[in-house]
Parts: structure tokens; sequence; C-alpha cells
């Protein structure tokens, strides 16, 4: 007879994080951030490549604001907390 | 003032005239203590912003204006030809710089560099905050090139 797995529970935070709606880190265009002080922010913060970090800068710029970073509020917190830290403006937003 | 990158990777500012000074004593004196309250202003109250990150911020940023202010009053003390910012130092002084953008801009309104035109700012004081403005972009922009380059 082939054994059964028991199903895994999954924590309460887990199911929350599942069902939720997702937090989305926002940043803000401003007219002193230098753009290419911005890529090297969302470089040392979310580890994206020098492209990425490029193309977000450029979306912030163009568009007035973009998000990026989607997931859980906690993590998101500490995210706009650093990008603060390097003085852009930004913030967290729900998913709608 | 002569500014210039240095063999050791840093940045060696040469200020020639007391307005020099005067001009690298007021980075500090232009930042102000609400930038972490005007960043937060975005944030929602279930957050705790106001009462955990703002007052961390606040310490951060306080320091950055107070290191670079006694750095130059020291290198202006010392009649020192030079002030050297390294690799270590180059992060507070870029802070610092930014924090007075930011409150520069805060307090004038004037918007991206490249709609602005000088000559028509009547306010002298208004003039002044411009034209130190496009001072600390300038060392900022060195910094980057030059500093913090990975």
């Amino acid at each position: 007879m082939k054994a059964v797995e028991a199903p895994v529970r999954k924590s309460e935070t887990q199911i929350r994080e599942k069902t939720e709606k997702p937090w989305l880190v926002v940043v803000l265009d401003d007219p002193v951030n230098l753009m290419e002080y911005v890529s090297r922010v969302l470089i040392r913060i979310f580890g994206f490549s020098k492209e990425k970090a490029d193309e977000l800068m450029r979306a912030v710029h163009q568009q007035g604001r973009t998000i990026v970073w989607t997931g859980g509020r906690e993590k998101g917190e500490m995210y706009v907390n650093q990008l603060h830290s390097a003085q852009l403006t930004a913030t967290l937003e729900k998913a709608e | 003032m002569t500014i210039g990158p240095t063999i050791a990777g840093g940045l060696k500012l040469v200020p020639e005239e007391d307005e020099d000074w005067l001009i690298l004593l007021e980075i500090a004196n232009d930042g102000d203590s609400d930038l972490s309250q005007r960043l937060a202003t975005l944030m929602d109250e279930d957050s705790m912003w106001e009462d955990i990150v703002v007052p961390e911020l606040e310490q951060e940023f306080s320091k950055q204006r107070l290191d670079v202010m006694v750095e130059v009053v020291k290198a202006k003390g010392e009649e020192a030809e030079a002030i050297h910012i390294d690799k270590e130092s180059a992060e507070t002084w870029y802070g610092a710089l930014n924090q007075a953008r930011l409150a520069i801009e805060s307090k004038y309104t004037f918007g991206p560099r490249e709609l602005i035109s000088p000559g028509e700012i009547e306010d002298p004081e208004a003039r002044s905050a411009y034209f130190r403005n496009d001072f600390y972009c300038t060392i900022q922009s060195l910094l980057l090139r030059y500093v913090m380059d990975d």
C-alpha cells in the first residue's frame, strides 16, 4: 500500500498572505533626486539588475510614479523604510 | 572653488575665497529637520510610521548634516587647503547635499531644473537658493561619477 502523506498545515500568516491582496511599494518622482542615484538605490535595496533598475527609474520619471515591488505588508514596509532612508519619495499601497 | 577627483578615488574640494567656505557651511544649514516627516505623509496610520520610522530617520539625517558641518568647520578652523571626500564619507556627503536640495525644493518649488530660467527668479533669496541648489547638484554628480561608482 502506498503511504499517504499527511497534508501540510499552512500557518495563519501563510494563508492570510495567499488570500489577501498584495501590497505595492511605489516610488514617486521628484525634481531633486538624480536619475543615476535612483537607479543605484533600486539596485542596492532590491538587488535589481542595472537594466531593470534603469527601466523602473525611467518609468518613475516619465509616469510620475511606478510600482517597484509587490508582496506582503511587513516586507513592503521594510523596503519603504529603506527607500525613505535613501531620501526617495515612496509609499506602500494595497493592490486594488 | 575648485572641485576634482583624486587618484585615491575620492573628491577634493578646494575653497579659494571666503564665499566658498560660506557655501560649504550652508549645506548643513539648508537641510531641515522636516524631511523624515515629509516622507511619512504618504504612509497610512496603521503603519505606525510617525512613531517608529520618523524618529529613526530624523536621527540618521541629522547625523549626516552634523558630520558635514563638523568636517567643514574643522577644515576651515585648521585653514586646510582642501576638504577630501573619500569612499567612506561619500554617502554622508551625498545625503547631506540631498537634504539641502530637498529642503530648498520644498521651500521654493523650483521644479525640474531644465524648466527653470534663473534670470526670471526675482526674489534674491530664492535666486541665491537656486544657485546653491545647482552647486550642490554638481557636487552630487561628481560624487556619483568618481567616488560612489561600484
